[in-house]
């Protein structure tokens, strides 16, 4: 019987790691609760809406927007009106196209 | 044996509800309080209390006109384009910068492009001056579906080939029948709008 009880009290520390599992890992660092606002502008903040991309051409030769504030970097892809990759030719695979960098007022120290 | 398997699996399972219970419980608690930025940084509730922290994103336009989710958190930056569940784009402007009306360059049932059709195509290209092209064929619901996939791409490729012939680059050519209308295919006048080639420029 207490073999039984000590499967059961196993299986209960597990299943509840199990559970905190699910909702994943974050990192535990401090971070703004307005997550809409571009810090990386020193003292300038300004709304991520403005941010000025540039165009990153993957290995397969499709188009990625790419931005570059200073200190934060965002990719995301270019896809048409029907949700398929922009392949647009603008430049040659792993180069950069645009003013990627334009908006920063931090210079990168990478 | 089985029998003590099964209730384990019951018990196990009633043991994890309650757990996540527990968390939202304490997580909930947690709110209340306001719980500042340095409150237990290091301690193990704290940490199960950040699964839940708010993570409201802004919007982002591409210059397609096109909206991406984007996140600052003060460190990181985060974006991923934004697309419906069907995974169709969130767009505020239409990309295509040519539509053609098919009835106007094809005979029905043709994929061949008729004469003055050729030229105003030519022109259309020489003006447009993109990077390149993305060249859609739609068709309207009349015939079957299959039948259609085939006439909308034949009829791509064709305008495709005279892009070509002015020195335009061909990002992609594609068809897609019936399957994508732009009106009702109940109205004649519906179905003049479904038949059509799209030409996207990309700039």
């Amino acid at each position: 019987m207490s073999y039984t009880k000590l499967i059961m009290a196993t299986s209960l520390v597990g299943t509840l790691s199990a559970c905190g599992d699910v909702t994943g890992e974050s990192g535990g660092g401090l971070v703004n609760e307005n997550k809409t606002i571009d810090y990386g502008q020193g003292n300038r903040e300004k709304s991520l809406s403005e941010l000025q991309a540039g165009i990153w051409i993957d290995p397969n030769g499709c188009d990625h927007w790419i931005i570059d504030d200073g200190i934060e970097g965002y990719l995301s892809q270019r896809l048409d009106k029907y949700g398929k990759p922009v392949c647009s030719g603008v430049g040659e695979p792993t180069t950069i196209v645009g003013p990627f960098q334009g908006n920063q007022t931090i210079t990168d120290p990478i | 044996m089985h029998d003590l398997l099964k209730r384990l699996t019951l018990y196990v399972g009633a043991a994890c509800a309650l757990g996540l219970t527990v968390f939202a419980t304490d997580v909930s608690a947690q709110k209340r309080e306001g719980g500042g930025l340095l409150s237990g940084l290091f301690d193990k509730d704290d940490k199960l209390g950040q699964e839940v922290e708010p993570y409201v994103p802004g919007i982002w336009v591409d210059p397609d006109g096109c909206e991406h989710w984007v996140m600052d958190d003060g460190f990181e930056g985060f974006m991923t384009p934004h697309v419906n569940r069907k995974g169709i784009p969130v767009c505020r402007r239409g990309t295509p910068c040519g539509t053609m009306e098919t009835d106007q360059f094809f005979d029905t049932n043709s994929a061949k492009i008729n004469q003055a059709g050729q030229v105003r195509l030519e022109e259309f290209f020489v003006a447009a001056d993109a990077v390149s092209y993305i060249i859609i064929g739609h068709t309207d619901s009349r015939a079957s579906d299959g039948y259609n996939m085939r006439l909308s791409y034949r009829r791509a490729n064709a305008v495709a080939e005279i892009a070509q012939r002015t020195g335009s680059r061909i990002a992609d050519v594609r068809g897609y029948g019936e399957r994508m209308p732009a009106a009702s295919n109940e109205t004649t006048n519906g179905r003049k709008q479904n038949r059509r080639v799209e030409i996207i420029c990309l700039r």
